[in-house]
């Protein structure tokens, strides 16, 4: 696998580096000064609360402001703690624990109610924000002696003194406080160690699963996955290396004030990861260390400038250079040494010449037997409209079944009830004899259902390869396993030789197969699929027929379509919706006869057609 | 009648209504631009701080207290309309970047109002002093800033119902491509959108002003408000803002006036997450109307 080995180098590469810095960096401790000592330390300190905001926001696109908030809460958590403990410990260690303890449960409490309650993307950045001032809010306004927590007073807007700096030592004895030099040493191992973990985490299936719900966060849930919980995950570590952030920072300066909660700092950590490029963990680190030095190299000058200056790099950064400094200066290095630019991928010139069966036998296992998919007495109101009406259907043998019916029937309506992404009204949806009106989309799937919604939704900043990968992967829980029924998908579907192109640069048709076979890797009893062929040229909708069928050979496939020149070459029983009711079942060439169904689709008779 | 017996009552329930009517007078411009236009403005702290300073300047100039809110709501909506046309039209459709460019713009005007104005408060005397409730004193002001609440909502209402402007924003709203295809211009819509919103920013910051001290971070102190106020509410620009108002600033209230106003915080907090985790669209999300 040449794929595999490649990761493999370049997470050696990273490995490497990373040691080699923070070696650097400790080996630096014993010659440089004590201010330098300081300085460096808080680059390391801001390095990590920049690195929580690339894993969040860079690698699983949760748009989260609120990392100054975790920051400023285990910054308070390691003071509260510190204080408290210290007599009795004589050390600090176990604060610092206690802190990113804090840290991460309030994410994951924040999380929580974000991702269980599915707010949208806008809304996780302006309630992370808004938590964020509300805590600037509510910690200032704790002045006064009636606002301590043990031994620690809180001391509202003017902040909390007397923190205890990181100190080891044995209960009962003295305690020792590292000195600066010390405090480097320990802070950039412990910056070493999170980027190395952050790097592992990324390289696994972990990582490939996080990029798959940054670049399509429904398809991630259609593969099975529960993007919910993975999503509360991944904003608890965040939120657990922010708070080791904030808990260093406490025990650097000794101190720890709202302001860390205000909006400008909140800006900062984002200015560094625009800086350093959202994605790139390496790029928070030089972010911090770039920006930082420009603010002290202004604030020589003329301190007052730098909140203004910050906010012209941020609309600069947004407007010029969407991707970050750092990875617009790498591309700019990276074409000056590379002469040749890889071919441009034009797969949309292509045109199918393979023969038509070429959709011999199933890649995978044929899915479980007995894909029963009931509806019994299904209703869907919105407002006052009823969309589907009293629906009793059942789909119990292998084979195609194609739903059709002029627009405003409901059948959208009705394959959106099967899918989960609606809930009907009343009534209720069974799957194997079980029901599932109520399931989540990814439960659904992990029953054996497999679900492509009309518009392609595949993830078009992955390679072919890893789209389908991630779909076998969410089944099989097994990496390999899964590259291996990748390949023999990609294989069936003639798309092997794109398997290392970007999956955005498919064509239209080749995209709709790619989103079929990632369905199929999934290995369903049942197949769900809204209008594959919207879009398609005629000679790409004809393979897709074949495709189709060949699907019904082992599994019961549900087409949802409107094209009637399709659903005659699939030549299949076919249901027609009217009203959002059933109004007639049988085959396309009965259907014919019936003089009613050419009212409906004509608009003829008194019925009028919505 | 009795008042004594009952001047706690009316006084928790004046200002009760005052919280609200606060809510909805620093929330409603950004609610119409979010509502309207789908763009966060970061920046909406700032408008309504800009708002409060161009009524202070023009009272310090000697113009008459109602006469400067005035001027302000214009002055701020020019200003948004300056702020369209350079920044915001370049990021529709990137919310995330339209959000980050605003955030942007608003330590930009935060720091340019401290070298201009200096960071101290400056205030406006309180105008129509104060009336007795029984053992309480309430400031006759309070009335003008909850009835000015019921005004704002009522011209928001009239603007998007009654006027051409109104309708053809609420038709691009909902269907850009359809909009165009009729000959409304969005590009014109959305300008107008953004200056009206930040001319109701303005007036929000005027009406602040007498009520709080005047200072270049003001901003910050009503933004994470105004935002809960906003996505709480959802879409609907005037009922989703109306019904989150009552809802957070009553309880922000009753809390407060139970505890202390730093307990009163935290609730509003708390209820509006525990509220999104259950009308993750808002309260008006699930309602078909549009305003």
């Amino acid at each position: 696998m040449m794929n595999k080995n490649k990761s493999r180098q370049r997470f050696a590469v990273e490995a490497m580096g990373t040691v080699a810095v923070t070696a650097a960096i400790a080996g630096l401790a014993a010659v440089i000064s004590e201010f330098q000592s300081i300085q460096i330390t808080s680059w390391a300190i801001y390095g990590l609360l920049a690195l929580s905001l690339v894993l969040v926001w860079g690698h699983a696109g949760i748009f989260s402001f609120g990392q100054g908030a975790f920051f400023g809460i285990g910054g308070y958590a390691y003071g509260v703690a510190a204080i408290n403990l210290i007599g009795a410990t004589s050390e600090t260690f176990s604060a610092v624990v206690i802190a990113v303890a804090v840290a991460a449960i309030a994410a994951a409490f924040l999380g929580y109610f974000m991702f269980y309650g599915k707010v949208g993307d806008v809304y996780v950045g302006i309630i992370t924000l808004a938590t964020t001032l509300v805590l600037f809010t509510f910690m200032s306004s704790t002045a006064g002696p009636q606002y301590h927590i043990g031994e620690a007073l809180l001391g509202g807007y003017n902040g909390m003194t007397g923190v205890p700096p990181l100190s080891y030592g044995t209960p009962g004895e003295e305690s020792n406080a590292f000195s600066p030099g010390a405090l480097l040493v320990f802070t950039a191992t412990l910056a070493g160690l999170v980027t190395l973990g952050i790097y592992g985490l990324l390289r696994g299936s972990f990582g490939r699963v996080l990029a798959g719900l940054r670049e399509n966060e429904l398809r991630t849930q259609l593969l099975g996955y529960d993007i919910r919980f993975r999503k509360l995950v991944v904003f608890a570590i965040g939120g657990a290396i922010a708070g080791l952030a904030g808990a260093l920072y406490a025990a650097w300066a000794m101190f720890i004030s709202p302001g860390v909660f205000g909006l400008q700092q909140a800006a900062l950590v984002v200015i560094w990861v625009l800086v350093g490029g959202r994605t790139s963990v390496a790029g928070a680190f030089v972010g911090v260390v770039l920006v930082d030095g420009l603010a002290s190299f202004l604030g020589g000058s003329g301190g007052n400038a730098t909140p203004i200056i910050l906010g012209a790099v941020l609309i600069g950064v947004v407007l010029l250079l969407p991707q970050g400094l750092v990875p617009a200066i790498q591309a700019g290095v990276g074409r000056l040494f590379k002469e040749t630019k890889e071919d441009k991928v034009t797969a949309a010139a292509e045109t199918v010449t393979e023969e038509s069966s070429r959709y011999a036998g199933l890649p995978v296992p044929a899915g479980r037997e007995g894909g029963v998919l009931e509806v019994v007495d299904l209703h869907k109101r919105f407002g006052g409209v009823t969309a589907v009406e009293k629906v009793t259907l059942s789909f119990t043998e292998k084979g195609v079944h194609c739903l059709i019916g002029p627009n405003g029937a409901g059948k959208s309506t009705f394959f959106n009830l099967l899918v989960g992404r609606y809930w009907p009204t009343a009534g209720t949806v069974m799957f194997a004899g079980k029901p599932i009106t109520r399931a989540e989309a990814h439960e659904r799937v992990r029953r054996g259902l497999g679900i492509k919604l009309q518009v392609a939704s595949i993830f078009t900043g992955l390679t072919t390869f890893e789209n389908v990968w991630l779909a076998a992967f969410g089944k099989l829980h097994d990496s390999a396993a899964a590259t291996g029924r990748a390949n023999k998908i990609l294989d069936w579907l003639g798309l092997t030789d794109r398997a290392r192109h970007q999956a955005g640069a498919l064509s239209h048709g080749q995209k709709q197969w790619l989103e079929m076979g990632m369905v199929l890797a999934s290995e369903p009893s049942v197949i769900l699929l809204d209008e594959p062929t919207a879009g398609m040229t005629r000679e790409e909708t004809l393979l897709t027929a074949e495709l189709i069928k060949e699907l019904g050979k082992s599994v019961n496939v549900i087409v949802v379509e409107h094209d009637m020149e399709f659903v005659r070459h699939l030549d299949v029983p076919v249901t027609v919706f009217h009203q959002g009711n059933v109004f007639a079942q049988g085959s396309l060439d009965e259907l014919r006869q019936d003089e009613r169904i050419l009212d409906i689709y004509l608009g003829r008779g008194g019925k009028a057609v919505a | 009648m009795d008042w004594s017996q009952f001047d706690w009552l009316i006084n928790l329930a004046l200002s009760m209504q005052l919280s609200i009517a606060v809510l909805v007078i620093v929330s409603i411009g950004l609610a119409v631009v979010f509502g309207m236009m789908g763009i966060i403005n970061l920046a909406h702290g700032e408008f309504l701080m800009l708002g409060a300073y161009a009524t202070l300047a023009c009272v310090r100039a000697g113009i008459n207290l109602w006469l400067s809110m005035g001027i302000a709501a214009f002055v701020v909506g020019i200003f948004g309309l300056v702020v369209e046309q350079l920044l915001i039209r370049h990021l529709y459709g990137r919310l995330a970047d339209s959000m980050l460019a605003t955030w942007g713009l608003s330590l930009i005007m935060a720091q340019v109002m401290v070298l201009i104005f200096g960071p101290s408060t400056q205030g406006i005397a309180t105008p129509l002093g104060s009336i007795n409730i029984g053992a309480y004193s309430v400031s006759g002001y309070s009335f003008v800033l909850i009835a000015a609440a019921v005004v704002l909502l009522a011209i928001v209402y009239w603007v998007f119902t009654r006027t051409p402007y109104g309708v053809m924003a609420r038709a691009a709203m909902q269907m850009p491509g359809m909009a165009a295809a009729v000959g409304i211009n969005p590009k014109l819509i959305n300008a107008g959108t953004f200056a009206f919103g930040a001319a109701l920013a303005g007036v929000g910051g005027a009406l602040l002003a007498p009520l709080v001290g005047v200072m270049p971070s003001m901003g910050q102190a009503y933004i994470a408000r105004a935002f809960m106020t906003v996505i709480v509410g959802g879409p609907g620009v005037i009922s989703g803002t109306a019904s989150s108002a009552v809802l957070l600033g009553g309880m922000e209230n009753v809390v407060s006036y139970l505890s202390t106003p730093f307990f009163g915080q935290g609730a509003l907090l708390v209820l509006a997450i525990v509220l999104l985790r259950v009308l993750p669209t808002g309260i008006s999300g699930r309602w078909q109307r549009q305003l």
